[in-house]
């Protein structure tokens, strides 16, 4: 499908023909990469590149007048494809600056393009810190950009819909909603008032994925840092290390011998607020956290890990504010370990290796390594958001699906222990199935099918509620009537807010009766 | 190998865009995260290393044809290489070879800029990829009464390279360093008129063939000299002579050694002594084809194995830009009396590309000055008097840059450098 000329003439007013194209030389490559397996993903109409959020909305606008769709993302790694033709792409790589840090207030206003990399060093030198989504610090900094916005921190840091403070939106038809107190005081430093609360609304059960608008300038809180306020690290890519741990700063990994045995240590740990990160890694994780030459390196420290462990495990991070509260901290941890059986992983402890660790971690520089280094389409599943033991065995169930899967030679064997975390010291919990798909399968759509339907239905039937991977119509619509129809009302907010359904909602809901 | 045997590599992008950015870990501020000057100047993703795997997979599958834009997106690129590095902090694939195959493709295909053919031309009549007689090749060397290794036995070749032999600017800097390696009383021969272009910068252009027939020549000039080690003060010969030459299997066990490379053990030993103070606070740009891209080219014979994850029998070792010469450039500038080396926030093997590179300088100068201005910002930023390259390429372009701009900075050679010291 091309795009008419007076819309296209019209983009080119707003940006200047410099910051749009429709060429499929740049198309293309905002397509859904290309493998083996998987077919070709439609392609945008066009792509834009706005500089600031009055672009934005005039993008949108014009946008909804032509009746074309558009998608925006920014760091775009996932869930920002189109899936239909007649929508364009609303790239905001210009819109890269950090508006403010308010060290007085712990909060930080952000771009959509400002990368977690970049915020946290900000952060880290004023003695602060913010969450990172646990895909990597190469990803948005924008509470709302990434997902759930869940990461590595969350133990200590929280997550992106508990963190985002104030917000200013370009709504599905164009208009801009400042929500929150700078909706009324020109302010960021609160979500909720005075002003229009609406953080319920753009969010939903995860956020809207680029299907609610745009979000283009968003407030989040940020968390002491006890650490250094830059990272010495020496050595040449990829083998950095740093050139000294800071004290009271360490990195353990424990498995035990059950789920339950597991789940009581993260309790434990969670109620004496000990850790900065604690990360339900299964030993695979550990191992590809660390390699740093191939996969063949990285299957061998598998090899070695899986057979150190006991069963189910996690990663655990200290980082105390002085001398007594180091101790006071790894005291306490020990206790909990030996109350309740846990055996540590001796490699992750080795000087050698415990300080890359401490670094990838809390930098969120390895998250690729853990999913990404083979040449395999993922699959995977993303769980809820609920109490961490019930999480832990939501996930525990959804595991057994990958152990068949794994025994019918459709995966790659890095064991069945699942990925957990733990969130708010234990508040609450979040886990994944990460799979990789073998290459011998030649549909990796059929084993991501059985992963997705058969994950789906073990969270209906026993009732752990609705997962965080729920974005499409047809998940809104199989979970919607088990949890009180909430799908027809967020079809009203979709529609309410983009009455012309002009932002593309693939991965959000559709305002279909 | 062709584009075609990259495939798997290419597919193996996730799109996850550190190919833009420094190594995360690397990450201490705001400001100079961007490593790839063209996704930086041009901001679209098939400016980047991941638009482009994207692209070359396009290609092979038809979906793409060597339009001008594609010409205008491939070609808008230094090949510095960074991309790779940054990519290969976390995945296995070959970016950077992937890129060439994408312009030996273009080549191939009969698509390519006509600034490009204009030099690759120049090359094929004269030798040389600058403007320039042949027969005026060996002038730089005029009344120094140097050895010519194609008539006398020597240990070591001292290769000017094509902006040595032409430029008035780096043939003083070729002189200088000619002087050095009198002084340190190496047997040394040059090749005057004979010495040709290393077709380096062809090969990064997207023209294999032209590189290939330039090299063998080359080669064969060397093999009769009898010589065991070839120096270079210039950087793009120093990555074709080490690395593409062996990738190629041309090298042979030719040692090949930068300047820098050459000059610090004859200082630690005594043999060339910095004595005079040289009262200059310095930074120092790390060349795209010594630092990162000057990583020993890694053979590697066997079979892919596509089981359950993609392994390699035998195992295979990736350059991920760690082997770069990094530490003989600085080593000798810390041991000149009175010199301050200050560090700027992109070095080694994330350093940011001097624009010179790939091509651009030849078909985009306007980029090429950009990614220059980008350096020389970051390089007044660290309060330094000056900056040192190891190439006379990044010298000029950092020369132009510094005149355009009104900057205070100088901007040498860590030879000339030296040669004040000495």
């Amino acid at each position: 499908m091309t795009l008419k000329r007076d819309f296209y003439k019209g983009l080119e007013d707003i940006l200047g023909p410099e910051f749009v194209s429709d060429d499929p030389v740049i198309t293309d490559t905002y397509a859904n990469p290309f493998r083996e397996g998987i077919p070709y993903a439609q392609t945008f109409e066009a792509v834009t590149l706005p500089k600031d959020t009055e672009e934005v909305q005039a993008i949108v606008r014009l946008c909804n007048k032509h009746k074309v769709q558009y998608k925006a993302s920014s760091t775009g790694w996932l869930y920002s494809d189109p899936t239909k033709p007649n929508c364009i792409k609303i790239d905001l790589r210009r819109m890269n600056h950090i508006i403010e840090i308010n060290e007085k207030s712990m909060y930080a206003v952000v771009e959509p393009y400002v990368i977690g990399a970049q915020l946290q060093a900000e952060c880290m030198k004023r003695g602060l810190n913010c969450n990172l989504t646990g895909a990597g610090s190469n990803c948005s900094a924008l509470p709302l950009a990434a997902h759930v916005n869940l990461g590595h921190l969350s133990q200590s840091g929280s997550y992106g819909e508990r963190n985002q403070l104030a917000l200013e939106w370009v709504t599905g038809d164009g208009d801009i909603v400042r929500l929150g107190s700078l909706g009324s005081l020109d302010e960021w430093f609160c979500g909720d008032g005075p002003g229009p609360s609406l953080r319920g609304i753009i969010r939903g059960n995860t956020m809207p994925l680029g299907g609610l608008g745009v979000f283009t300038k968003a407030a989040q809180k940020l968390f002491h840092w006890p650490g250094p306020s830059t990272f010495p690290m020496e050595g040449v890519s990829p083998k950095y290390k740093p050139a000294y741990i800071p004290p009271g700063f360490l990195v353990r990994y424990f498995s035990f011998k059950t789920l339950d045995a597991m789940i009581e240590a993260v309790l434990k740990i969670g109620e004496a607020e000990i850790s900065t990160e604690l990360m339900c890694f299964n030993a695979a994780m550990m191992a590809s956290n660390l390699a740093t030459e191939n996969m063949e390196e990285e299957i061998a420290i598998y090899n070695k890990f899986k057979d150190s462990v006991l069963g189910p495990g996690f990663m655990v991070l200290i980082a105390a504010n002085s001398g007594r509260d180091f101790e006071y901290k790894k005291t306490v941890l020990q206790m909990i370990i030996d109350e309740t059986g846990g055996k540590p992983l001796l490699e992750v402890e080795d000087p050698e290796n415990q300080g890359g660790y401490v670094w990838r971690y809390f930098r969120e520089t390895g998250s690729i390594k853990e999913t990404g280094r083979v040449l395999a389409p993922q699959a995977g599943m993303v769980g809820g958001g609920d109490s961490f033991p019930l999480m832990s065995y939501f996930i525990k169930s959804c595991a057994k699906l990958k152990a068949k899967l794994i025994a019918e030679g459709a995966l790659f064997d890095d064991g069945t222990s699942p990925f957990i975390q733990s969130i708010e010291h234990g508040h609450t919990g979040h886990g994944e199935i990460l799979a990789r798909i073998s290459l011998k399968v030649k549909d990796p759509r059929k084993v991501q099918r059985v992963i997705n339907m058969g994950s789906n239905e073990i969270s209906i039937k026993e009732f752990f509620g609705v997962p965080q991977h729920v974005w499409s119509d047809e998940l809104h619509d199989m979970y919607g009537p088990h949890a009180s129809n909430y799908h027809l009302w967020l079809r009203k907010i979709k529609k309410t807010f983009d009455p012309n359904n002009a932002s593309e909602s693939s991965n959000y809901i559709s305002a279909k009766e | 190998m062709a584009l075609k045997d990259y495939r798997k590599d290419m597919e193996t992008c996730r799109r996850c865009s550190p190919c833009k950015f420094i190594p995360l870990e690397k990450v201490t501020k705001f400001e100079h995260i961007n490593v790839c000057p063209s996704i930086a100047r041009y901001d679209f993703h098939s400016y980047s290393g991941g638009g482009r795997m994207v692209m070359g997979t396009a290609l092979l599958e038809k979906r793409l044809d060597y339009t001008d834009k594609l010409l205008e997106v491939v070609y808008n690129c230094q090949m510095c290489g960074a991309c790779d590095t940054s990519c290969k902090y976390s995945m296995d694939m070959e970016v950077f070879e992937s890129l060439d195959e994408i312009r030996i493709s273009c080549v191939e295909a009969g698509r390519t800029l006509p600034a490009l053919d204009k030099a690759v031309n120049s090359l094929r009549k004269q030798g040389t990829m600058v403007p320039g007689a042949r027969s005026k090749r060996g002038d730089w060397a005029a009344g120094l009464n140097l050895k010519d290794y194609t008539r006398e036995k020597v240990d070591v070749i001292f290769h000017a390279g094509c902006l040595g032999s032409y430029n008035e600017d780096a043939s003083r800097l070729a002189r200088a360093t000619a002087k050095i390696l009198q002084k340190a009383g190496v047997n040394f021969g040059v090749g005057g008129e004979n010495e040709t272009c290393c077709g380096g910068r062809a090969h990064h252009m997207g023209y294999k063939e032209d590189f290939l027939n330039q090299a063998r020549k080359y080669m064969d000039g060397i093999k009769k000299s009898g010589a065991k080690t070839l120096v270079t003060g210039c950087a793009d010969c120093y990555g074709a002579f080490k690395v593409l030459y062996d990738r190629y299997g041309l090298k042979g066990d030719l040692e090949v050694l930068h300047i820098t490379e050459f000059v610090n053990p004859l200082i630690k030993k005594g043999k060339l002594k910095p004595k005079k103070a040289v009262n200059m606070t310095v930074t120092y740009h790390d060349p795209c084809y010594l630092g990162r891209q000057g990583e020993a080219y890694i053979h590697w014979k066997g079979k892919e194995v596509l089981g359950e994850v993609r392994t390699f029998d035998p195992p295979k070792t990736y350059r991920r830009g760690a082997g770069g010469i990094y530490e003989p450039p600085r080593e000798v500038l810390k041991s000149i009396p009175g010199l301050k080396l200050i560090e700027m926030d992109r070095i080694k093997e994330y350093a940011w590309c001097c624009g010179s590179g790939g091509g651009v300088r030849e078909s985009n100068p306007e980029f090429a000055m950009w990614t220059a201005n980008g350096r020389i910002d970051e390089a007044e930023a660290t309060g330094a008097m000056a900056i040192a390259s190891a190439c006379p390429w990044c010298k000029q372009i950092l020369s132009g840059s510094i005149k355009g701009k009104g900057s205070h900075l100088k901007v040498y050679d860590i030879i000339e450098i030296l040669d004040k010291a000495i």
